[in-house]
């Protein structure tokens, strides 16, 4: 069975998660503290084998997670980090409305690079709004003009951190079969 | 002559890396070797399993061993060493001039990206705060809230201001009864997000500054001017003024605040010029402002340019329900403040909410309620983790009157002090709240601390 290296983005302004979530799909960790990244940090995880088109059988992803640091700006260097991304976790604050404003900018700059790019958006920390935070209507509504799943995540308690994960990795065989 | 990019590379100490066109790995330097001794090393191995920052850009890298690209940067590669620790590495791709490779050059920039990261962290870390307590705090606390008939007048009358930005407020109402609160709100309901709102608390600076602080200065307008200051209405030009506690005002103050309030313009201290003014005033007392007119401690004259819309603020004994409705809001937001998940009140703890009479109203309810979510390990609050202050009885008030002089006699003046000490602690140190629970003026308060010695 084919091994498939696939570049993945984990796409969000500050403090929205991307680390946490990173963290909690390949090493299933979680730390309270909140230690902002500088550039870029890759890691690596196997994803279970898909199902692709029948004449092809089927196909096992390694996902390549580039947890991108809060961008405030998009140079050429920044725009480097993108190059080559099959797709990308959109990741908003659902407690926080102004970072599914943010992500906007930032997801229209990464399809400027990657135009194929699939897109699954997240809105992060439901477990600090279990009734639906400030901003999930927001990245309802970009989630929907993407195209886009949305998908409420909690990297401190891990819901639906995996099935994130999975689902984007599916969008990408079905784009690439 | 070597190659300057060589000689460049090895005087800086940044990793050399070779590859081809197939990608693979021609040569890699001792110092590259060390930058990415994390990563297990592979004889004519694949640069993307050395980088794998470089899958995906796998063109660009052919591009450049064909030459058709000038070069590739990646900054701040995180990278873990031995012990664990990130290292970052700048990453710059270039074409070899003589021979059909490319060459990685790989810096190591930890000691500037920690400096970097120090920054961003502190700067983050300062809106996280805000954005998670202040701004959550302002969310959940920055609505009147109430369904009582009482309530629900002073939203309606908040709401017809908001299509008015110029109208004159007056905020009656007992201590704690959110008077700056709805202060905040006539002015967030009317007025552009921009423009400011200034508060002052009248009863909180000496007489002798108030005037400097309302009306700015210019240099050399008194001793210690030494740059000119505007003062607080050119701060609210644009906006809101709210002068809280307008009853502890000086008479001689009040004079001037009228005469700028009917003129729309004010000349700092020190300055023959006059500067117009575009501000909002509103006004917020305890005191029972006719009252004190008939007592000539206020202006009649500033009374009716100020009332031109009076809100009274109803005390929370008068609230009946909406007391539980508060107090829920208030365990929302210290669950987010203190990181717990206290879903409300036992049915003894509500009955016992609505059973105390709150002489110091909404704040008092608010220290309550923050005193047992400190404490609360359960996800209810009982009625044991209530701490309510007890409420002066008839006897109680019957009996500080009643007082006798025992047979071997007191001090008079230790006695007033006492109280005066005892007052000023009971109220936090706020003195109209003191001076009320002495039944005194402001100023006679302040006159007898000063006899005191009281600081």
């Amino acid at each position: 069975m084919a091994i498939i290296k696939r570049k993945i983005c984990l796409l969000g302004t500050f403090a929205v998660g991307k680390t946490s979530l990173a963290q909690r799909f390949v090493n299933d960790q979680f730390s309270d503290k909140y230690l902002t990244t500088v550039g870029i940090s890759v890691s690596q995880k196997l994803m279970p084998p898909i199902q692709g088109e029948p004449s092809d059988g089927p196909i096992q992803h390694a996902l390549l997670i580039w947890d991108i640091a809060g961008l405030e700006k998009f140079d050429p260097v920044v725009m480097n980090y993108f190059r080559g991304a099959s797709g990308a976790l959109a990741v908003g604050d659902v407690t926080r409305g102004e970072t599914a404003v943010e992500l906007k900018t930032i997801c229209d700059k990464f399809l400027s690079v990657n135009p194929e790019a699939v897109l699954v958006t997240i809105g992060n920390k439901i477990d600090l709004a279990p009734d639906g935070g400030e901003a999930v209507s927001d990245l309802q509504q970009l989630a929907s003009d993407y195209g886009s799943e949305l998908i409420l995540t909690s990297a401190k308690s891990g819901q639906r951190v995996t099935e994130a994960f999975r689902l984007l990795s599916e969008k990408i065989a079905w784009r690439h079969a | 002559m070597r190659n300057p990019v060589n000689i460049i590379a090895k005087q800086k100490r940044f990793g050399v890396l070779l590859y081809d066109r197939q990608l693979q790995v021609i040569d890699i330097d001792a110092i590259a070797k060390q930058l990415l001794a994390s990563t297990e090393l592979k004889p004519h191995g694949s640069v993307t399993d050395l980088l794998p920052e470089l899958v995906g850009a796998e063109d660009q890298m052919v591009r450049l061993v064909d030459k058709q690209e000038d070069f590739y940067r990646l900054d701040h590669l995180n990278r873990h060493d031995a012990k664990g620790e990130v290292r970052y590495l700048n990453l710059l791709t270039l074409p070899c001039v003589d021979s059909h490779q490319a060459m990685i050059l790989l810096e190591d920039v930890t000691q500037d990206a920690r400096i970097l990261q120090a920054a961003n962290q502190q700067r983050y870390d300062e809106y996280l705060y805000r954005a998670s307590i202040e701004h959550r705090r302002h969310q959940i606390g920055s609505s009147i809230l109430g369904r009582s008939a009482a309530i629900e007048r002073v939203i309606d009358t908040i709401q017809k201001l908001s299509h008015i930005s110029s109208a004159t407020v007056l905020l009656m109402g007992e201590t704690g009864t959110g008077k700056n609160l709805a202060a905040r709100m006539i002015h967030e309901s009317s007025m552009t997000a921009e423009a400011p709102f200034v508060e002052i608390n009248c009863a909180a600076l000496p007489e002798q500054l108030i005037e400097a602080e309302l009306f700015g200065y210019e240099k050399g307008a008194f001793t210690h001017a030494v740059d000119a200051k505007p003062g607080l209405f050119e701060a609210a030009h644009g906006g809101t003024l709210f002068l809280d506690e307008i009853g502890e005002l000086p008479l001689g103050m009040q004079a001037k605040l009228l005469s700028v309030i009917e003129s729309k313009s004010l000349r700092r201290l020190g300055s023959t010029r006059s500067r117009q003014i575009d501000v909002r005033i509103i006004a917020a007392t305890n005191r029972d402002l006719q009252a004190e007119v008939a007592a000539k401690s206020f202006r009649e004259d500033l009374l009716y340019r100020l009332n031109v819309v009076t809100i009274t603020l109803p005390p929370l004994r008068e609230l009946g329900d909406d007391v539980v409705l508060i107090a829920q809001r208030f365990v929302e937001l210290y669950n987010v403040q203190f990181n717990k998940k206290v879903k409300g009140f036992s049915p003894e703890a509500r009955r016992a909410l609505l059973a105390h009479n709150w002489p110091g109203n909404v704040r008092e309810l608010s220290n309550c309620i923050e005193r047992a979510m400190i404490f609360i390990s359960g996800n209810e609050i009982d009625r044991q983790d209530l701490i309510l202050s007890l409420p002066a009885t008839d006897n109680e008030r019957g009996a500080a009157s009643r007082w006798t002089v025992p047979p071997t006699g007191i001090e008079l003046e230790a006695v007033e002090q006492s109280l005066i000490l005892s007052a000023l602690e009971r109220a936090q140190g706020n003195k109209s709240e003191a001076a009320r629970l002495l039944g005194l003026t402001r100023h006679t308060l302040r006159y007898r601390m000063e006899k005191h010695g009281i600081e």
